[in-house]
């Protein structure tokens, strides 16, 4: 993010070339943005979007039914996620979170869940799936200061469920997240967040 | 086209009822992310018009009938508030007119969201116009292109519409109420910037080639502007980042 990078709409030209860059598109041998985007050096990063179901993410969910062989289980996207009761030795209820692994999706986008752990008691924020990467940072940076600045265990999933538990000060970590979900487009947003943080401690 | 009352003169020595010349558009003010519910929205005040865009998904599509396999379903609720000004509306649910305008704004998105991406799910438009003064279509295609963008949904371009009308035998752009109640013709288009293609085309009364042809060089110059409207409230979103939604007042 420390590149220069520009903000492009919707059907904005960034290359001249015909270029494979996600989320943007090729026509007539010119390369257009699909979103709005920070676009950067032929990376085009969406600011705003819905969570497209990837093989390994590792996502927050409800277990939304319980079923004869399995869960289904709610995963902020359009499509519901089925965790076979093979691969995991606990026992769910309907209402209860989960944070597993996305095993495989297919090209009707249906998701099968495994390496699934239950979460214990806490509260769930919802954010733009998009934003998730800046609130994990780099190589967990930022979850990281979050946690030892509230007390709070935090569970960033890729599908934009955050789950938080109620031990620290997890009213502060919420807007913590909050925070960075409206300035995720931003430079320097870990050192405005660690003064944040710091700020609101001391109250 | 229909009005109440004596036909009052719409233009006077190049001036228009509202003092306006020819080729100005009413001002537009649009606000982007208004909504907190909404996955992404848009306000949009265009002259006297007030229309209100919010937009969901892609989630789940239902009923299951409707869904496709392959692509994203859209669907467009365009709705008068009853208070919106215009004489038989809000009476109950929608009626001939309102299901015109959502078919023809839902085809105008189809041309442009992709939706190969997001397969058995649908992509809702909701359109409240809450003030009218003629061009509430127009108002509502470019409150919902923002709305769209708004929600991050991928879409080969930023679409936006604007009226032609003829009045008092001259073309003008951007007709107000009078001047499409009163007027020879009154024409709203929808425009893909990027490529130029025409996605929305009505037309009301009558016109010869010459002047369809003037109206369309009329209208494809008048999208430009609200174009850079559209792309200005989206970016004020980013330039001054809010934790809640934009309060429409204060």
């Amino acid at each position: 993010m420390e590149r220069e990078s520009r903000i492009v709409m919707p059907g904005e030209q960034v290359s001249d070339k015909p270029e494979r860059i996600g989320y943007a598109f090729v026509d007539k041998g010119r390369t257009y943005s699909t979103v709005v985007g920070l676009y950067s050096e032929g990376k085009l990063v969406p600011l705003e979007g819905p969570y497209e179901p990837l093989p390994d993410d590792m996502i927050v969910g409800i277990v939304s039914e319980v079923r004869f062989s399995g869960y289904s289980v709610d995963t902020n996207s359009a499509y519901a996620a089925f965790l076979s009761s093979r691969e995991i030795r606990e026992r769910y209820e309907m209402g209860d979170m989960i944070f597993a692994r996305i095993q495989k999706t297919d090209e009707t986008r249906s998701i099968e869940l495994g390496e699934a752990k239950k979460l214990p008691e806490g509260r769930l924020v919802r954010v733009s799936a998009v934003k998730i990467p800046r609130i994990i940072g780099k190589k967990n940076s930022m979850v990281d200061m979050i946690r030892a600045n509230t007390g709070c265990e935090v569970i960033a999933g890729r599908n934009g469920y955050v789950w938080i538990t109620g031990k620290g000060d997890s009213n502060l970590a919420e807007k913590a997240i909050r925070m960075i979900e409206a300035q995720a487009h931003t430079h320097g947003l870990t050192d405005r967040v660690a003064a944040y943080l710091k700020s609101q401690k001391k109250a | 086209m229909g009005g109440q009352g004596e036909k009052p003169a719409l233009l006077v020595g190049g001036r228009r009822v509202d003092g306006r010349g020819v080729e100005d558009v009413r001002p537009l003010k649009i606000v982007a992310r208004v909504l907190n519910d909404a996955e992404g929205s848009a306000y949009v005040e265009w002259g006297k018009n007030k229309v209100l865009a919010g937009v969901y998904g892609p989630r789940e599509c239902i009923p299951r009938h409707d869904q496709s396999l392959y692509r994203a379903v859209v669907k467009c609720r365009y709705n008068m508030a009853p208070f919106s000004g215009a004489e038989e509306h809000g009476r109950s649910g929608p009626n001939r007119r309102s299901k015109e305008i959502s078919k023809v704004i839902k085809e105008a998105f189809e041309n442009v969201i992709i939706s190969e991406n997001f397969p058995k799910t649908e992509i809702s438009i909701f359109v409240e116009v809450l003030q009218s003064d003629g061009g509430t279509r127009c108002a509502a295609v470019t409150a919902a292109a923002v709305a769209l963008a708004d929600a991050g949904i991928p879409m080969k371009d930023l679409i936006g519409a604007v009226a032609v009308c003829k009045i008092d035998g001259q073309m003008a752009v951007d007709p107000g109420k009078e001047e499409d109640n009163f007027g020879e013709s009154d024409m709203p288009i929808a425009f893909s910037p990027r490529t130029g293609d025409v996605l929305l085309f009505q037309m009301d009364g009558l016109l010869t080639r010459e002047e369809l042809a003037r109206g369309l060089e009329l209208a494809r110059k008048a999208s430009m502007k609200i174009r850079e409207a559209q792309m200005e409230a989206i970016r004020k979103v980013y330039d001054e980042p809010k934790e809640d939604r934009f309060l429409l007042i204060g």
